[in-house]
């Protein structure tokens, strides 16, 4: 997956919604078998790319980055991350690859959002030493946007 | 702290003290130069290479356990401590400097030299072990056979600020502390790019130790910013292979031998103060 562009949610900085202390945007089920990338992440700014600057005039909230596990390198199945039931008596650690999940504080970029709606826009990318790259290696399964009072 | 015992039942001892890679002396530059080209010409596992494969290639990748997870600060503690047992045994008296990537804000010039003296510069590259090298090409992940770095490519994540730092010491819950700090370490792995970008071959660059050590540090100062506060009880008996220690072996790094300090100046009381370790 490369950008990534939410439904419309609703926002909780809006008009007429109680005040928090912190929003946390929760990502769950995130991939990281894949390089290494950074995902950032911007408020209500769907055309944001990778010369988007990271500034709150173009609702950047902060980012993720995956310190990647770059492939697999075992044989085949290696990298498969079991699913199903565990033994109840398999002690062994969960597998390498289970996927991961992300928290980014995002408590100032959301209060600045008086919208009643909020789409959040990921932009994934690869740097290289001559230019960046969009990274083609975000999956997760959902994110939740949290604020705490 | 200045003292520390792995046990009540012995006396206190004088602890190691980590320091600032560009507070270093020129000879504690020398000594820990020495020691990483001693451990580099190892081959066995006393040496560089088998202590770096630890945490990625060759299989297993053992940090597999640790990242994205809780015991990321426990694991890595306890992989800083074993080696610098490796480094000590080749030049006693070393210790780990870190980096401090808040106000250095490019790689230290310790580890940017190419040369030193007329001689290549350990901190600079290091070789990769090879079964490493053919597993990860395996992978379709191709790398040199000597490590290198893109220092803050196009499209690097920013090297965290002292700012940052402050806002992840602030937060009062282990769980939240490490999760958003192995975040901005995640980020330097990324601005160094190169060998460092990548799980299966980062702890080949000897900068690897320098920012693990920072990490570690800034773990020491949120334990010593928050006594009350501490890794969840039901995590203490978990093991951090393949070291032999569990997460309560890590907690407290006096009972390890070491702490961190920002200058370290020894007397013999009759002549001069020296700078030392």
């Amino acid at each position: 997956m490369g950008p990534f562009v939410s439904q419309p949610i609703a926002n909780p900085a809006a008009a007429g919604e109680p005040d928090f202390t912190r929003a946390d945007l929760v990502f769950y089920g995130v991939d990281h078998s894949g390089p290494s990338f950074e995902a950032r992440i911007f408020l209500n700014t769907p055309d944001a790319g990778l010369s988007t600057p990271r500034d709150p005039d173009s609702g950047y909230a902060g980012s993720f980055t995956i310190f990647g596990h770059a492939g697999c390198a075992g044989d085949a199945g290696h990298c498969d991350v079991p699913t199903g039931p565990a033994d109840p008596f398999d002690v062994r650690p969960p597998h390498a690859l289970t996927p991961q999940t992300k928290t980014v504080i995002i408590t100032d970029a959301l209060r600045r959002i008086t919208d009643a709606e909020l789409t959040i826009k990921i932009v994934p990318v690869r740097p290289g030493a001559l230019s960046a790259e969009l990274a083609d290696t975000l999956q997760f399964d959902e994110f939740r946007l949290l604020t705490f009072l | 702290m200045s003292t520390g015992s792995v046990s009540p039942q012995k006396p206190a001892v004088p602890l190691r003290h980590r320091l600032n890679i560009d507070a270093m002396t020129s000879e504690q530059r020398a000594a820990f130069r020495a020691a990483m080209s001693s451990a580099m010409r190892v081959s066995d596992e006393r040496g560089y290479n088998y202590q770096a494969g630890i945490h990625g290639l060759p299989l297993p990748i053992s940090c597999d356990i640790a990242h994205g997870r809780p015991i990321f600060l426990p694991w890595h503690r306890a992989y800083l401590y074993f080696f610098e047992l490796t480094l000590r045994d080749q030049q006693s008296g070393v210790t780990l400097p870190w980096w401090d990537w808040t106000t250095d804000r490019r790689v230290p010039e310790a580890y940017r030299e190419t040369d030193v003296d007329g001689h290549p510069n350990p901190l600079y590259s290091a070789k990769v072990d090879p079964t490493a090298l053919a597993q990860g090409a395996q992978a379709g992940d191709r790398r040199g056979a000597m490590t290198r770095r893109e220092p803050g490519a196009a499209g690097a994540p920013p090297l965290p600020t002292a700012s940052e730092i402050s806002g992840v010491l602030a937060l009062p819950s282990f769980l939240d502390f490490t999760h958003q700090l192995e975040q901005l370490h995640n980020n330097v792995h990324v601005w160094v790019g190169g060998h460092m970008g990548d799980i299966p071959f980062a702890a080949f660059d000897p900068i690897f130790w320098a920012h693990h050590a920072m990490i570690d540090r800034v773990w020491r100062m949120w334990q010593l910013r928050h006594p009350s506060a501490g890794v969840p009880h039901n995590l203490l008996g978990e093991a951090l292979p393949p070291f032999n220690m569990t997460v309560r072996h890590t907690l407290d790094s006096n009972t390890l031998g070491y702490d961190y300090a920002v200058r370290s100046a020894t007397s013999s009381g009759t002549g001069p103060a020296a700078e030392t370790g």
